[in-house]
């Protein structure tokens, strides 16, 4: 047996739709357990108080990283037959602008934001409201923004094919880059915290 | 300098876990080792026994109606046949240039030509290639004709085929098709027209830029 399991055949659509659930109601309750469903946690990274987002999404990456390399070094996983997002370059950089501002100002991503829902929070489902007039608004003016929306197009690229570099190479210089943004995130906690003359739990 | 792992607190220990595992990697070599082609016979012929290569025409012009984006259709037929007439969202691959079209392997495949002789053999030379999500259309181009364009109804129908039919009526207009009224046909009038091939919903020509997935966090 080798994965992905869904590109192997193990499973059909309509399985795949009932593991997507189960894994969206794990991530959620995950997220929620981990302080996420607060927006006062969550925007706390912007005033460097608490970096508990950062570290979580950072462990999240090198620990799907890890499996992801390791499984395919042993033969387990089939690394092509993983699914990419294409790349388009400017279109993405304006879209990771506009969802940081409104995560900044709202104090969730969609994401957290749904968590939060399931909780009861006024201000998440207000958030949520208006990520769907968002959605609205998006839809509306798709074809004027159409041309920009589809620019620069990269295809589906990785790191390793970007850079030119070995795989394991990459693996090794994003491990370090955690390991250093967790130290350096740490430092921060603790600086700030000092500043403001209160003790870190 | 000695390591004393006792001491250290827990995301000491998980960063050296990090470092460990990353300067590995880097010495490992490449992870693409499932990647290597192994053909087994005995595998490719319990799949095409057991018939699990196929698509069903039904089910296909299902997907059409419901806008999947997540296959791609390949029409093997020459470049005539396919200005002719081809399935909504098909791309025209010949044969030859099947193995140099820059198919992804991570994609689910969908071929057919006119019967399903030649989709059979571009079938296990795509599998010999080491694609994992290829599929026939079962019958080719002549049962997508016969089941979806100009479906018919059996002789002595239950009421299920009934129903069946009639739901089929509606997609045969769909694709610009016309069902058979006269029960017991086994095979296409050759005096039936096909289709024009602008389709409502699916324009012909060059299939469109893949559609974009959205994500988020």
């Amino acid at each position: 047996m080798s994965a992905p399991f869904f590109k192997f055949g193990l499973f059909g659509d309509n399985i795949s739709l009932v593991i997507a659930f189960l894994i969206g109601i794990g991530f959620g309750f995950f997220l929620e357990r981990a302080g996420f469903g607060s927006a006062r946690k969550l925007t706390a990274q912007f005033y460097l108080t608490d970096m508990a987002v950062f570290k979580v999404m950072f462990t999240a990456i090198i620990t799907a990283m890890f499996g992801v390399f390791y499984l395919g070094w042993i033969g387990f996983l089939d690394i092509s037959l993983i699914y990419l997002t294409p790349t388009y370059l400017f279109p993405q950089i304006a879209g990771g602008l506009i969802l940081g501002i409104g995560f900044a100002i709202g104090g969730y991503c969609p994401g957290t934001a749904c968590v939060a829902v399931s909780t009861a929070k006024i201000d998440a489902v207000v958030y949520v409201a208006g990520v769907i007039f968002g959605i609205f608004v998006f839809g509306e003016a798709f074809p004027i923004l159409k041309g920009f929306y589809n620019a620069t197009p990269m295809g589906q690229i990785t790191l390793p094919q970007l850079l030119k570099m070995p795989y394991g190479l990459i693996v090794f210089f994003v491990a370090i880059m955690a390991v250093g943004g967790f130290a350096g995130a740490t430092w921060v906690e603790k600086t700030m915290a000092a500043r403001k003359g209160v003790r870190q739990p | 300098m000695k390591l004393d792992l006792a001491r250290m607190s827990r995301n000491t220990k998980l960063g050296l876990l990090v470092c460990l595992l990353g300067l590995i990697a880097a010495f490992a070599g490449s992870p693409y080792k499932g990647t290597r082609v192994t053909l087994d016979a005995t595998d490719l012929a319990g799949i095409v026994q057991r018939e699990v290569d196929h698509v069903n025409p039904t089910d296909l012009a299902d997907w059409i109606l419901k806008g999947r984006s997540d296959y791609r259709l390949i029409d093997l037929r020459t470049q005539a046949e396919f200005d002719q007439y081809h399935i909504p969202s098909a791309e025209n691959v010949p044969l030859a240039a099947l193995p140099d079209y820059g198919l992804s392997r991570n994609q689910r495949i969908i071929l057919y030509s006119e019967g399903g002789i030649h989709s059979a053999q571009a079938w296990f030379l795509l599998k010999a290639m080491g694609y994992k999500s290829v599929y026939m259309l079962r019958g080719g181009l002549d049962d997508w004709k016969d089941l979806v364009l100009f479906p018919s109804l059996p002789p002595d129908p239950n009421p299920e085929q009934i129903a069946v039919f009639a739901k089929m009526k509606e997609v045969s207009k769909f694709f610009g098709g016309t069902p058979r009224t006269a029960s017991g046909a086994t095979t296409p009038d050759s005096s039936m027209p096909l289709p024009k091939l602008q389709m409502p919903g699916s324009p012909s020509g060059p299939p469109a830029a893949p559609k974009k997935k959205k994500e988020g966090c």
